[in-house]
């Protein structure tokens, strides 16, 4: 059996504890649970933007600790429910990213290609002033995916979305990380939607440390 | 030139008169800060007191020691108020802006005293005014350019995030904020600059014309002290955010603000 890409022992974030569990290459896993299980904090923890209390995450075997941050976070990179884009087009936006990247921009088709996963159909150089919301959420995911890192971690890509666009963006998605190897990561307050394109489903649960 | 009319106590009172014409704008536009209009009277007159008195006694009895404490007493005040202004910054952030303003602050009233105008460094006459010109310059300049990266910081959180998120390093998200912080403090004494001699004559310069020095050595004055205040503000204050930025990440690239377990501290 292939080594699994992340493993999760014994995690401890400050009062939250983390079930120990593993994640193999290319599947798509699900997070759910009730708030303040912890489910963001932990992707937080999966891209070293936080530290663990206790435990440890191994990548490949290899304790997170010891990597390095900024090469460790292009692999697991993580896209927040805290979208963030800048203003312009949304070519702008490609640009601006890819140049903080330092990373060659891709071409106007593959940006096409990245937001039409997302269930943008609008053209790159469209304003990101007037957006919804939920459109903006897709674009900043389609960056994100752009990027193909090894694990893509999702944080609630779907809140501010209606069930056709959600189930939409989810579907199209998993598939490209599919096709891509990426191992996917989502957390979701809309299980109903996203589990039916999920290898394994993890709940989480309000598990305190007194 | 004319000798400076020396003011006489009953005439100099007179002053105090044009208050009431603020006074009396504040009442009819319902400004409700009458008490701070009194406060800071009062205030400015004590401690403008206080000051001619120690300088008096300074002049009169020049000894370096006492030099050395007034620079002190200024340094430390303008560091102190700094601080006060711009709250929640960790020790190493206010301790880069403590060494900051006293080490830019003392090389440039070093070169400006001991260089340019060729006195000692000990020469109570040069070093307080100019000292505190220097220093409250700089102290004015800091925190403005504090306060701005500060609100820059906080302002743009979401930014910050996702460009961690997507492995891109604190010092290359954080070095914009630093740069356009330290343009916002620069402005006003490049605007200054702009303006002097045609909106204003400044306050040293009229000072020196007012006790009787040529118009032209009190301009040469003007424009060392203008170019030693520029110099001042921006030396202090890129020195106070290029080693206080990078106390806001650790050596795992994480930002310490957003650190659950760090606070704001």
């Amino acid at each position: 059996m292939l080594e699994p890409v992340l493993q999760i022992k014994d995690v401890i974030f400050q009062n939250i504890e983390y079930p120990s569990f593993e994640i193999q290459k290319g599947n798509m896993v699900v997070f759910y649970g009730e708030s303040g299980s912890g489910k963001s904090t932990l992707f937080k923890l999966l891209n070293a933007t936080e530290t663990v209390s206790a435990g440890e995450i191994l990548y490949y075997g290899q304790p997170l600790e010891f990597q390095p941050t900024l090469e460790l976070r292009k692999k697991i990179l993580l896209v927040s429910q805290m979208v963030y884009l800048f203003g312009g087009s949304i070519a702008d936006n490609f640009r601006i990213f890819y140049e903080y990247r330092e990373e060659a921009l891709p071409s106007l088709e593959k940006m096409r290609k990245y937001l039409s996963a997302c269930c943008i159909d609008f053209p790159p150089d469209t304003s990101c002033v007037n957006l919804s919301g939920g459109e903006r959420q897709r674009v900043f995911v389609a960056i994100g995916l752009s990027f193909l890192p090894d694990v893509l971690l999702l944080d609630e890509p779907t809140a501010a979305l209606d069930e056709w666009t959600a189930t939409c963006l989810i579907e199209n998605v998993s598939k490209v990380c599919k096709e891509k190897g990426i191992t996917l990561l989502v957390i979701t307050h809309d299980l109903h939607t996203v589990e039916k394109f999920a290898d394994v489903k993890i709940e989480l649960q309000k598990a305190r440390r007194s | 030139m004319q000798e400076v009319v020396e003011l006489q106590i009953g005439q100099f009172a007179l002053i105090y008169l044009l208050l009431l014409i603020v006074l009396f704008v504040m009442r009819k536009c319902r400004i409700h800060q009458t008490k701070l209009l009194f406060v800071a009277s009062i205030r400015m007159t004590v401690q403008l007191v206080l000051a001619g008195l120690i300088l008096t006694y300074i002049f009169e009895y020049p000894h370096p020691i006492f030099t050395v404490l007034y620079f002190v007493v200024m340094t430390g005040f303008a560091i102190h108020r700094v601080l006060s202004k711009n709250k929640g910054l960790n020790r190493r952030f206010q301790w880069a802006i403590a060494c900051s303003l006293t080490v830019s602050g003392l090389f440039v009233l070093v070169f400006f005293i001991v260089v340019v105008v060729g006195e000692s460094i000990f020469n109570p006459q040069y070093v307080i005014p100019i000292g505190g010109m220097i220093m409250g310059n700089a102290m004015t300049g800091m925190t403005l350019g504090i306060k701005t990266f500060q609100e820059s910081f906080q302002g743009q959180r979401s930014k910050i995030e996702a460009l961690l998120n997507f492995g891109v390093s604190p010092k290359k998200i954080l070095l914009p904020h630093v740069n356009q912080s330290l343009e916002t403090a620069l402005l006003p004494t490049l605007n200054s600059m702009v303006g002097m001699g045609i909106v204003s004559l400044p306050g040293m310069m009229t000072g020196q014309i007012l006790s009787g020095t040529l118009p032209m050595t009190s301009i040469f004055y003007q424009i060392a002290i203008m170019i030693a205040m520029c110099t001042v503000v921006c030396v202090s204050v890129f020195g106070a955010l290029y080693f206080g930025y990078q106390s806001l990440y650790n050596e795992k690239n994480q930002i310490l603000l957003f650190q659950k377990d760090q606070g704001l501290r």
